[in-house]
């Protein structure tokens, strides 16, 4: 089992401290904005590493637990003026449902199948969008959220907050036993069989956990930008949480959070290429995928940690 | 003393092909009995049915008296049923002593409150002790088929399994894990069912001797007297030329 | 009931062409080419490109057409799958990737706006007092066309013998002499070139817009795991199905439930019967 050293503690403390002193020394709401959004990306990152990382089994349509937990908040915005502070645990109930329910079937699936399916569950759940336009605001989607907190700069911590506690909790979960199972599976499923572990349990709880973070940050996010719209379901929302994964070290949890912050903020820097984003995203996959496979930040780390060992 | 397992009637098609038919046989408690047959006899195959990797067609397989046809292997191996298998496919990226802890984490075994403490004893009982922390990609053939047995008795099982323990290893390796299979039996008194095609091996280390061929059962007896078996001579020298019946 | 007998028969033979082209290259090539509504979409638009802006015939457009995308499908399989081909999610997130690059890159050319395309045909046709635009007949005999020039080509010529072989079994053909590379090279430029005249066909009746190859793409993938993975004819039988089940929908219900068919077709495969209709290789 790995354990966390002191100086993974400590470089996580200093990578916190950064982000959470900047904005309040720059005075920039722009920057606290953009801020947020990196570390609502960095919870589905993380999300998405926990169980695809782990076991193998890569989830081309996390963005259906993203978008499951964003329309939640915008309903219960809209339709039942509910407190905005329900939403988080709502968005986390049914975007577990929704795992549930696409999980049973798809996760006996090989790799490549499995990925296409979920894919396949997030497009159709664009569509779906779109064709019940009366219920779900059509290609608009619902607006009119309310903020969880007023100011900025507190909401941008609350998010970093839940941020620490989802890398926190994943991480843990990933270093224990259950860590080791979901890495078995991904070894050899007859074997794990073999030694009598439930294989089919431990992939679903997996995936209800990813759904579970991933739908509470869909949340969060309704509640930053005060309104919900199709394209969260998109796929370009999926293979953009994958990109970031890749970048920041398939399998290591705290590389893809801050592989999601590091790549949120080059879009922002890039904002002057407009629509050529897509494009240099699409070019940083292929050439991680070439040359770099195992990503960028966490190998780098390590090899950091080594020195100051 | 009844049977720990009972066997009856099973059979298993693969389209036009039929693979195991009608095999009908019982353990009792404590026995070190072998499974000997041809290549393609059918006897991995009678594996995986016991196991529950494959749905047998018919029959009924018992085990300490419940069935066992229709469950899901990790449920067999948690009634405590245990397997090798032929091909040995650790997981890879852990340690030796990693492998083993997922064995550990079974419902069965799960009680047991220092996993870590329990993986390592159970690699010393196989002789991997020493190798505990090395990645299991380093470990030669030999120490895998070691391996494999540590992870099956990690599931504390009654009825061990073992799929043709001794293929594939050099002469030099195959009576140190005969010894270790015969330890195993002796002190914690293992029902043992083991599959091997090399008649030697056989000889030395089973009470009784069960022969297929063409998935059905054409002896049960002895090992002195199973090379004597005229059906099972025919087997073999029709079948293979390699291993055959010694004098 | 006419009609829907024949507007049930052109939307299978568009999915048809789509499905087949997708599970070609999976059933030779173990490629589960997520590109492969990018093909459609460039086909759609290098039909725009060549007749509505250059304003060349349709018998040049469309041959056109079809040689550049399968010539972009070639390119993309030489020198971005087949590095890849250790890994099948390697080349789906390859084929993906490259699938947006081209969405955006079609946006970025060509706006978002629908783009009109001519029709090749522009007459409407009255069969048994059925009218249908003679494009969509086209389409639909275009298809069944290419279709059966392709099972031919694959069940009586030597190439077809050899595609065949290396999808049995890639070394083995190797072995014997089959240059495997050149076939998968070989296979993508059908497959790509199918899209691509799926694409050209419809583009005068369907919406033409950088988006457009993400459904027909989530179709071809719920054709080809309902009529099992690499089985050509399980794709056409499943083609069939679908393309009639949505056109039954359309007229029952709404033609915005369409979608929902290929959704319910899916999970009922995988749920019930995983190697779909006529596969031999299970999903799992």
């Amino acid at each position: 089992m790995t354990r966390v050293s002191l100086i993974d503690l400590a470089g996580a403390i200093v990578v916190v401290a950064v982000l959470a002193l900047t904005p309040m020394l720059l005075n920039s709401n722009y920057l606290t904005g953009v801020l947020t959004v990196c570390a609502i990306y960095a919870i589905w990152a993380a999300s998405w590493d926990f169980m695809s990382g782990l076991t193998g089994r890569e989830n081309f349509g996390h963005s259906l637990f993203i978008g499951a937990g964003a329309y939640t908040a915008g309903f219960l915005a809209t339709v039942w003026f509910a407190n905005p502070w329900y939403s988080l645990p709502a968005a986390v109930v049914i975007a577990v449902a929704f795992s549930l329910i696409v999980g049973f079937p798809t996760l006996r699936l090989r790799g490549p199948y499995f990925a296409l399916a979920m894919l396949t569950a997030s497009a159709i759940m664009q569509r779906l969008c779109l064709i019940f336009w009366e219920y779900s605001g059509g290609e608009e989607g619902l607006y009119g959220l309310e903020p969880l907190i007023l100011s900025p700069l507190h909401y941008y911590w609350f998010v970093l907050a839940v941020l620490v506690a989802a890398v926190a909790i994943l991480t843990a979960l990933a270093n224990s036993h259950w860590g080791l199972l979901l890495r078995a599976i991904r070894g050899d499923e007859a074997t794990c069989q073999a030694a009598g572990i439930n294989v089919t349990f431990y992939k679903m709880a997996s995936l209800m956990i990813s759904a579970a973070f991933a739908g509470l940050g869909g949340a969060l996010y309704a509640h930053y930008q005060l309104q919900v719209s199709p394209p969260l379901f998109s796929v370009v929302v999926s293979i953009t949480v994958i990109i970031m994964v890749y970048v920041g070290g398939i399998g290591s949890i705290y590389g893809p959070a801050m592989g999601a912050i590091l790549l949120t903020l080059l879009t922002e820097m890039l904002r002057g290429f407009g629509e050529y984003r897509l494009w240099i995203y699409t070019l940083t996959l292929m050439l991680i995928l070439f040359f770099l496979p195992n990503g960028l930040i966490a190998p780098l780390w390590r090899r950091l940690a080594e020195r100051l060992r | 003393m009844s049977a720990i397992l009972d066997v009856q009637n099973v059979s298993k098609r693969f389209g036009g092909l039929t693979a195991v038919k009608n095999v009908s046989f019982s353990l009792a408690p404590g026995e070190l009995t072998g499974i000997l047959g041809p290549n393609g006899a059918g006897k991995t195959t009678l594996f995986n049915l016991l196991t529950g990797f494959i749905p047998a067609d018919s029959g009924s397989i018992r085990f300490e008296g419940q069935e066992l046809r229709g469950l899901a292997p990790y449920k067999i191996v948690n009634r405590g049923v245990a397997r090798t298998f032929q091909l040995t496919r650790p997981f890879l990226g852990m340690t030796v002593l990693q492998n083993v802890i997922v064995a550990c984490l079974s419902p069965r075994a799960r009680d047991a409150h220092d996993k870590e403490a329990r993986a390592q004893q159970l690699l010393d009982q196989v002789g991997l002790g020493a190798k505990a922390g090395d990645a299991v990609e380093t470990l030669p053939y030999g120490d895998l088929r070691r391996l494999e047995i540590a992870r099956a008795l990690a599931t504390k099982p009654n009825l061990l399994l073992l799929d043709e323990p001794f293929a594939g290893l050099g002469s030099s390796e195959i009576e140190p894990l005969a010894q270790l299979i015969r330890r195993l039996h002796r002190e914690q008194n293992l029902t043992i069912l083991l599959i091997e095609h090399k008649l030697r091996e056989f000889m030395a280390l089973v009470s009784r001797v069960i022969a297929i061929d063409f998935g059905e059962i054409i002896a049960v007896a002895a090992p002195a007297d199973i090379v004597r078996d005229p059906r099972v001579i025919e087997a073999y020298i029709g079948r293979t030329e390699a291993e055959h019946a010694p004098a | 009931m006419l009609q829907i007998l024949i507007y049930g028969a052109v939307s299978s033979a568009i999915y048809a062409m789509l499905a087949v082209g997708f599970t070609l290259i999976f059933g030779v090539a173990r490629i589960l080419n997520l590109a492969h509504g990018a093909f459609y979409a460039l086909g759609a638009y290098s039909a725009y490109v060549f007749t509505g802006l250059l304003h060349f015939p349709l018998f040049i457009a469309a041959p056109l057409a079809v040689l550049l995308v399968a010539g972009f499908g070639v390119l993309m399989e030489r020198f971005l799958v087949r590095p890849l081909r250790y890994s099948q999610l390697a080349v789906l997130m390859i084929t993906l990737s490259v699938s947006l690059a081209v969405e955006q890159g079609l946006f970025i050319t060509f706006g978002s706006e629908y783009r009109n395309v001519p029709s090749f045909v522009a007459d409407k046709i009255s069969i048994g007092g059925v009218d249908i635009g003679g494009q969509r007949l086209l389409a639909l005999f275009a298809g069944v066309l290419v279709l059966s020039c392709l099972w031919l080509f694959i069940q009586r010529t030597r190439l077809g013998a050899a595609i065949l072989a290396v999808s049995q079994d890639p070394e083995a053909a190797q072995y014997m002499g089959i240059p495997t590379n050149r076939i998968f090279s070989i296979v993508m430029a059908i497959s790509a070139g199918t899209a691509a005249l799926a694409g050209v066909l419809v583009s005068p009746f369907l919406t033409v817009q950088p988006g457009m190859g993400l459904l027909p793409m989530v179709k071809a993938f719920a054709i080809v795991i309902v009529g099992g993975l690499g089985s050509i004819p399980g794709s056409i039988l499943a083609a069939l199905l679908l393309g009639y089940s949505e056109t039954i929908v359309a007229y029952l219900i709404s033609s915005s439930w369409t979608e929902l068919v290929s959704l319910v077709a899916v999970v009922t495969t995988l749920m019930i019967k995983p190697s779909g209709l006529l596969g031999r290789r299970a999903a799992f």
